[in-house]
């Protein structure tokens, strides 16, 4: 108990992710021991590869402070795998898919940046409008319908598997936390990140770029929510016109349980990380237990209340 | 506002033959009132710097309540009841989260929303509760001194929180609060008491729209209430109440539900597919708030540039 109380930060955080984690497994093996083999550790991470990539633009987009959120995630994912699908019946070469998927999403994303830095609104009525419009425009011009024809050799990368690891998972998620945190710790643009988050007014002060680095932040959301797209494109093999629904709620999630602080400029990608394979195990087993998905919903939503509130109160409780 | 009602009955009007008949306006009244109740809720929890994106299917979980009565053969006079208290409910437990936790509105209403969403289904269990006694609608469709009953409760609402925020200090502190909630707090204004009256009033409004949706369905889908939020911010903003809080206009409300519903109904009309709908509120908001955006920067450089 007192190591536990030594711990601080993002160790607290991890350790009580991985204690959690561990509760989720025990108590899946208690209820239904067949769950567990290489096949659903597989499907665990070809689910968390999309919102791993999705949780961490919201992730980092927080991190920004200045009440920065992009409720638009779920919405970019779709449309980003509509309008690659869309081009690609236009007669786009499908060498150029995977890059056209990730340039929509960070076209998407800029927009978004746009309308919080150029016009200065809040970001979370901003992102909630262009949500209802990326999602809404996905949805109306397929009408609902599965976009197919997802060339071979993307299928190949989406549905390989390594050693029982997803290469989407390997080639794609992996990288993207490395570089991010790398980036985060190391480097000057990870600095600027932490100290507009912690204190806009000082940041400004000091001369960092902060719009541009706003803006940028919200771009790289959208274009990670790109990659999501191609990922979901590659493992489905079409391109599904609702694929990012819920991914708001949950990407929030996600960033909450990994220790991102709502106002900012605290946390960090690696509690991110272990948070997407712990939503993730959760929901999985949910699904080999034949709950309905519906409860997912439910259960994500209460777990972000959660969070959000034993944040306030253990602060209030260290004070 | 008005003249952009005005215009969009026009246009429509001459797109196409349906549109300008008297039982097209009918329903275009009739489909506002529950987004009129909400609306109003939502005017002042975006004038006090708040937002409630779980409105709607708070709505859905009132009805369903109202519904179970019904079904059950209760009597319609618990229904009437029951609305605005279960309304009321689930503004308490919405405020303690938001208030009393001391989370981002956004975020908690959203985290909310998961839940509500899954409490609907499982209170539904996958199937609609319909063909419910017409009790309640029977006592709803009456009217007095020739005023439908909808349209009193709602001239009610309306002239009730007018007074409240024109009249009593409560409509002072709430904008203050949206103004700048450290400065309200710093000069002595109850402000956790306030914003926490702000969601049960909210969610008060809800159930009493609850209470019309079940008279005029006498149904309940699972989908209930999905929209609401959205159209309800959407109605709001339209309205001209400043999102960034301490401005508010309850007729703009009105003229912003109205414009909203008549643009719904108009493309509908024109043969524009439901999908669009969403789409369509969306860049109403983005547009409108950009639009005010630029057109309050623009007097701000004139200024500048009379200064060098």
């Amino acid at each position: 108990m007192r190591t536990l109380r030594n711990l601080q930060g993002p160790a607290l955080i991890l350790a009580l992710l991985c204690a959690l984690w561990l509760i989720v497994i025990v108590g899946l093996l208690a209820l239904k021991p067949s769950v567990f083999n290489l096949g659903t550790v597989t499907t665990i991470l070809q689910f968390s590869t999309i919102l791993a990539l999705v949780g961490l633009g919201q992730g980092m987009v927080i991190l920004a402070g200045g009440t920065g959120i992009d409720l638009s995630v779920g919405g970019a994912v779709s449309l980003s795998a509509i309008i690659a699908m869309l081009s690609l019946k236009l007669g786009l070469p499908p060498v150029l898919l995977p890059a056209v998927c990730i340039l929509a999403g960070a076209a998407l994303g800029a927009l978004n940046g746009l309308l919080v830095n150029g016009l200065a609104l809040l970001p979370f009525i901003a992102t909630l409008g262009t949500f209802f419009v990326y999602s809404g425009v996905a949805l109306a011009v397929t009408g609902g319908a599965a976009q197919s024809g997802v060339p071979g050799w993307l299928l190949v990368w989406g549905r390989g598997v390594v050693a029982g690891i997803p290469l989407p998972f390997l080639t794609l998620a992996i990288p993207c936390f490395a570089l991010a945190s790398l980036a985060l710790m190391a480097t000057a643009w990870g600095r600027w990140i932490y100290a507009m988050g912690f204190n806009e007014r000082s940041a400004r002060l000091v001369g960092i770029p902060v719009d541009r680095v706003r803006f940028i932040l919200y771009a790289l959301s959208g274009a990670l929510a790109g990659a999501a797209g191609l990922v979901s494109l590659a493992w489905l093999g079409s391109g599904r016109p609702n694929i990012g629904q819920n991914l708001e709620l949950e990407s929030l999630t996600a960033a909450m349980l990994g220790g991102i602080a709502i106002t900012g400029g605290r946390g960090g990608v690696g509690g991110v990380f272990a948070a997407v394979l712990l939503l993730v195990t959760l929901k999985t087993g949910l699904l080999q237990l034949n709950i309905n998905t519906v409860w997912q919903v439910g259960i994500v939503g209460a777990l972000l209340v959660f969070v959000l509130l034993a944040d306030r109160l253990s602060q209030r409780w260290r004070s | 506002m008005l003249v952009a009602c005005l215009l969009a009955i026009a246009i429509f009007s001459v797109a196409s033959p349906h549109y300008a008949t008297p039982g097209n306006a009918v329903t275009v009244l009739r489909n506002s009132v529950e987004l009129l109740l909400i609306g109003l809720g939502m005017t002042l929890l975006l004038a006090m710097g708040g937002i409630d994106v779980s409105i709607g299917i708070v709505m859905g979980l009132a009805a369903i309540a109202i519904g179970r009565i019904l079904g059950a053969d209760g009597s319609p006079y618990v229904a009437l009841v029951a609305g605005p208290l279960v309304g009321a409910l689930l503004g308490c437990v919405t405020a303690a989260v938001v208030v009393q936790g001391r989370v981002p509105a956004i975020v908690g209403t959203l985290g909310l929303l998961g839940v509500y969403r899954t409490a609907v289904f499982a209170l539904l269990g996958g199937q609609w509760l319909s063909g419910l006694p017409s009790s309640l609608t029977d006592l709803l469709a009456t009217t007095v001194l020739g005023i439908p009953v909808p349209a009193l409760v709602i001239a009610v609402a309306y002239l009730t929180v007018w007074l409240a925020l024109r009249r009593t200090p409560y409509g002072l502190h709430l904008l203050a609060i949206g103004n700048s909630e450290e400065k309200a707090r710093l000069s002595g204004i109850p402000v956790i008491k306030v914003r926490f009256l702000t969601f049960v009033i909210s969610g008060v409004l809800t159930g009493i729209a609850a209470t019309f949706y079940v008279a005029t369905y006498r149904n309940v889908e699972m989908s209930i209430g999905s929209t609401s939020a959205l159209d309800a911010i959407a109605a709001v903003i339209l309205g001209g109440t400043s999102i960034l809080g301490g401005r508010c206009s309850l007729l703009g409300t009105v003229l912003g539900v109205l414009l909203l519903r008549i643009l719904q109904n108009g493309l509908l009309l024109i043969g524009v597919p439901s999908l669009w709908q969403p789409v369509v509120t969306g860049v109403l908001i983005i547009g409108v708030l950009g639009f005010e955006a630029v057109s309050n920067r623009l007097p701000l450089t004139r200024f500048q540039r009379a200064r060098a």
